[in-house]
């Protein structure tokens, strides 16, 4: 029996999931290595921690170690959600609407639950 | 926090990591409780600080299994759609619930891996057999044997009612959970091992992400604890695959269960 070949949908995954992990690797070591450098780690205090808070400080005008830690974990956080819209795709573009809407269900939950818990 | 608790939880990332990739659990079993226990992190935090890990272990993983095709990705995608669900009313759960009842379960939980990791000893070399008469079907190349593998699934609704299960324990508890869900794939669904490991494997990013959000949005990611966790589990876990190639003790095995037993009972008391 012939090996299997990698489909189109598979490699679409496997480069959305290493384009996702590895951008945000990069993200987090580039924070922790500028923290490193300033000498100093202060932490957001713990009532920092809200989702507000930490969002702000994705969207403010000074990038410091600690916001590109935190892009890193954003994307991180997202990159499953990159994976099912590009399975998505994948299915839709190899016609298989079966595995296409199971994938578009999948992503809804998820993105339904985003906007649900961070509103 | 000082620089230096910035290195101890790299560390602690990296060693929880290999232990979990040459055991064959996540990196979550150990980096939970050695959060919790050493680093006198909330409970909260600790489950939140690996569920990221092992988003980031997930992905990483699965980019190389699918490329590969040992990843069943319909099987994969069919599954998500209950355990997806089980994470969301795991992570609602454990913030409804206190860290120290939270710190009870995971002791159980513990109790019960050990368990595992002793039955699955013995289990060795018992895989269920494959079947042709099932449903999504799929191919794979077995490096270790050089043989392709043809199988597919049986009893998909009662595979979906297990990553329902597996989903929850992981949102209230942030564990894999592929302990239980890669034998019961393989017992009920008759999906060889290899391929039932990287399946889950791949699932459970999705997972985690489903529960991620509940403990961001209820403030238990502090990114300064996170990030050094979750890139030393991601390194630990490649670390863990290369030297679990060259050490294949049974002995291993039977240490870390005891381990888990005493780090269980230790939870338990505390």
């Amino acid at each position: 029996m012939d090996d299997p070949t990698t489909s189109n949908v598979e490699r679409w995954i496997s480069m959305a999931l290493r384009i996702g992990v590895w951008s945000s690797a990069a993200l987090m070591i580039a924070g922790l290595l500028a923290v490193w450098v300033s000498g100093s780690a202060s932490l957001p205090p713990s009532e920092n921690l809200s989702p507000r808070a930490l969002l702000r400080m994705l969207f403010s005008s000074s990038v410091d170690g600690v916001t590109l830690i935190f892009s890193g974990l954003v994307v991180l956080m997202l990159t499953p959600f990159l994976r099912v819209l590009t399975a998505a795709i994948g299915f839709l573009a190899e016609r298989d609407l079966k595995f296409a809407f199971v994938s578009l269900a999948v992503l809804s939950m998820l993105l339904g639950e985003l906007f649900f818990f961070l509103r | 926090m000082t620089l230096t608790s910035l290195l101890l939880l790299l560390l602690a990332g990296i060693v929880t990591g290999t232990i979990g990739a040459m055991l064959g659990l996540g990196g979550g079993v150990f980096l939970v409780p050695f959060l919790a226990l050493a680093f006198g992190l909330p409970m909260h935090q600790a489950i939140a600080t690996s569920i990221l890990a092992i988003i980031a272990t997930s992905s990483a993983g699965g980019a190389m299994n699918v490329e590969r095709r040992i990843v069943n990705l319909r099987l994969g995608m069919t599954l998500e759609t209950t355990t997806v669900i089980g994470a969301i009313l795991g992570g609602v759960t454990a913030n409804l619930l206190g860290g120290d009842v939270l710190t009870k379960i995971f002791a159980g939980l513990l109790l019960l891996v050990s368990f595992m990791m002793i039955w699955r000893i013995r289990q060795r070399g018992m895989e269920e057999p494959t079947h042709q008469d099932g449903v999504l079907a799929a191919t794979y190349r077995d490096d270790s044997t050089g043989t392709i593998v043809s199988y597919s699934v049986r009893r998909v609704p009662a595979v979906m009612l297990v990553s329902l299960v597996a989903g929850n324990i992981s949102g209230l508890l942030g564990v894999g959970g592929g302990i239980f869900k890669v034998p019961s794939m393989n017992i009920i669904g008759g999906i060889p091992m290899k391929a039932a490991t990287a399946t889950s494997n791949f699932m459970i990013g999705v997972t985690a992400a489903a529960s991620a959000f509940i403990y961001f949005a209820h403030g238990h990611i502090n990114p300064l604890i996170v990030a050094p966790a979750a890139l030393g589990v991601l390194s630990g876990s490649f670390l863990g695959v290369l030297l679990g190639r060259k050490i294949k003790s049974h002995v291993l095995t039977w240490v870390f269960a005891i381990v888990l037993l005493i780090i269980s009972i230790q939870m338990f008391l505390r």
